[in-house]
């Protein structure tokens, strides 16, 4: 180690012997992360399972009554996907970054801005096309659990309040009818991955800001790579939710 | 890492691309099949074998496993694992509650139980809508 202190640099923390070693390091903690969210959402995509086993008719009747807008979800899934490669590129500019500074790093670190400037604004359109399908949802009563009170396709309650099912068009009540339990899926695991588009909103312009300051270069953009993973994680989740949601009739 | 030095392996831009083209030719299937009209089985097994693909594509070239090191694939092929066991022997108990069911717990009691509730006027419904006479079920 102390061999080598005259050519530490500042963002090579003591406790590496090498900028391999740290690299690596951030990285597999990292991946530890990312493996423990896949792990958390297979929990939702298991209740996906269990309550569409249980109420097959209610999530097919959920798409042929068209109650989710496939064009919005189609149009934000080719938003995330536009916003993966961005990041990608972004990640890949870091990587072109000479360590030795000069004209050479300015210009790979001000493309790498610009992409990931790109990056965050395609993941706030994601958020807008999201909140007009939300506000459409709250005003038509396609809501969670208990909030459900569609007009078009009416639950019944025990005299409690609690749901028991759904009403036919002929007027008979159906027990194996369920929409407000498609509708808490829908908006829990919506919400659930909305939630990491804010934040990976959040992270994407901190490393855009962190760059502007002269940070990260070919041996130094761990953070970068990382945000990278979380980025194309986020957009892996919609990958399915997409279709499982809005498509699978 | 089985690297000395500290240079990334940077994949060339055609890469990207023709990956970025992949998936958004993926999405259109996807589409496209969902508008078919399949059964709904085969309807959700297509689906996810296209979002399977997406997936790997998406994990492969734009998350670096190919370059990645062999403990960070490891790690993230035992999350799949893993999830595997939980949807598959989740759906195993699910299958079988059938055999261990109590008749109280079946579609078809409560169905019984809820057009008898309608008729006694135990349930409450929008105005209007149900017609006791015509409450039964299937």
């Amino acid at each position: 180690m102390s061999s080598e202190n005259a050519n530490q640099k500042h963002y090579h923390a003591f406790f590496f012997h090498t900028m391999d070693q740290q690299n690596s390091s951030h990285k597999l903690g990292m991946w530890a992360f990312l493996v423990q969210e896949l792990l958390f959402f297979s929990g939702l995509f298991m209740a996906y399972i269990a309550m569409r086993y249980f109420y097959p008719e209610t999530f097919s009747e959920v798409q042929t009554r068209n109650l989710l807008s496939i064009p919005m979800g189609f149009t934000n899934t080719i938003v995330l996907l536009t916003s993966s490669l961005t990041m990608a590129l972004a990640v890949r500019e870091a990587q072109l970054i000479p360590v030795q500074e000069n004209e050479e790093s300015k210009k790979h670190r001000k493309r790498m801005i610009q992409l990931l400037v790109v990056t965050a604004a395609l993941a706030c359109v994601f958020l807008v096309i999201k909140y007009f399908e939300y506000s459409h949802k709250l005003h038509a009563g396609t809501l969670p659990g208990k909030f459900y009170h569609f007009a078009e396709w009416p639950v019944f309650t025990d005299t409690d309040g609690s749901i028991l099912g759904a009403i036919r068009t002929d007027g008979s009540i159906d027990v194996t009818s369920a929409p407000h339990i498609f509708f808490s899926l829908y908006f829990v695991a919506t919400g659930t991955h909305g939630l990491h588009v804010v934040i990976g909103v959040g992270v994407i312009l901190w490393l855009a800001l962190r760059a502007k300051r002269g940070e990260f270069n070919s041996e130094h953009h761990s953070a970068v790579e990382n945000v990278g993973l979380y980025w194309h994680l986020v957009d892996l989740i919609w990958i399915f939710l997409f279709p499982l949601m809005y498509l699978v009739k | 890492m089985g690297h000395s030095h500290s240079e990334p392996h940077v994949s060339p831009l055609s890469l990207y691309f023709t990956v970025f083209s992949s998936l958004i030719v993926l999405t259109f299937v996807t589409v496209g099949v969902s508008e078919l009209g399949l059964p709904p089985t085969l309807s959700i097994i297509v689906a996810m074998a296209v979002a399977l693909v997406k997936a790997t594509l998406v994990a492969t070239w734009f998350m670096h496993l190919i370059h990645d090191t062999k403990l960070n694939i490891s790690l993230f092929l035992a999350s799949i694992w893993f999830m595997s066991i939980f949807f598959i022997f989740t759906t195993f108990d699910m299958a079988s509650r059938g055999n261990v069911m109590k008749m109280s717990d079946t579609f078809e009691f409560r169905q019984k139980r809820a057009d008898d509730n309608v008729r006694a006027g135990n349930v409450v419904v929008p105005d209007g809508i149900v017609d006791p006479e015509h409450a039964t079920g299937h």
